[in-house]
């Protein structure tokens, strides 16, 4: 029993420091568009492309 | 869970109104969609909301314009994705239709897409010619 409880803490404590330190803090907003030349390009946010279409989602996506 | 088989049988020819009532089905991650033809007229809405319809129609026209006027010189847009941390929208144009539908947040971006593509292309798609039924061959007398 006292086996089956360390095994559970240390998972618990393995999944916390995995999310603590390993996992992606950055942004997860982005938009991309492609063209009917087989081009395409991803924005990023704070470029102002990338602003500009957000400022229009954002107006269809909070009403 | 997904119970969508794409069958090119079952979907082609179909219209509008039907290709958006099968789209908000087949995907659970679509909150709202709407269907134009090529000269940007809307031809279909899942909304009962006619204002709901109005903002996301001028949202979509309005991120194509932009989209096509990145660059150096306006190019025809095929995709626009746009996805914020309070849900996304997904434009793709097909054929002779524009799709275009709103999600949550975090959605699948592959999935959407190919399920606005099936969409468009359900409507483009001809209906299915109809086999006429053979004659028995009149036994010579």
């Amino acid at each position: 029993m006292r086996k089956l409880i360390r095994l559970a803490v240390l998972t618990g404590l393995a999944v916390w420091a995995w999310r603590r330190f390993f996992r992606s803090t950055g942004s997860l907003e982005r938009a991309g568009i492609s063209y009917a030349d087989g081009s395409a390009v991803v924005l990023d946010p704070g470029s102002a492309a990338f602003e500009r279409l957000a400022s229009i989602a954002r107006t269809t996506l909070r009403q | 869970m997904r119970t969508f088989s794409p069958n090119a049988d079952s979907v082609a020819g179909m219209d509008a109104e039907q290709a958006v009532r099968e789209l908000m089905e087949i995907s659970s991650q679509i909150t709202a969609a709407i269907v134009f033809d090529a000269d940007g007229a809307m031809l279909a809405t899942s909304s009962e909301d006619p204002a709901a319809s109005a903002r996301l129609s001028a949202a979509t026209l309005e991120l194509v314009a932009a989209a096509a006027d990145l660059g150096s010189e306006p190019r025809e847009v095929t995709r626009v994705e746009v996805e914020l941390e309070e849900g996304a929208i997904f434009v793709v144009r097909e054929g002779a239709h524009t799709v275009a539908a709103t999600t949550g947040p975090n959605p699948t971006s592959g999935l959407v897409v190919y399920d606005l593509r099936t969409c468009a292309q359900a409507i483009d798609a001809p209906a299915p010619k109809k086999r006429r039924a053979r004659k028995p061959k009149e036994e010579a007398s």
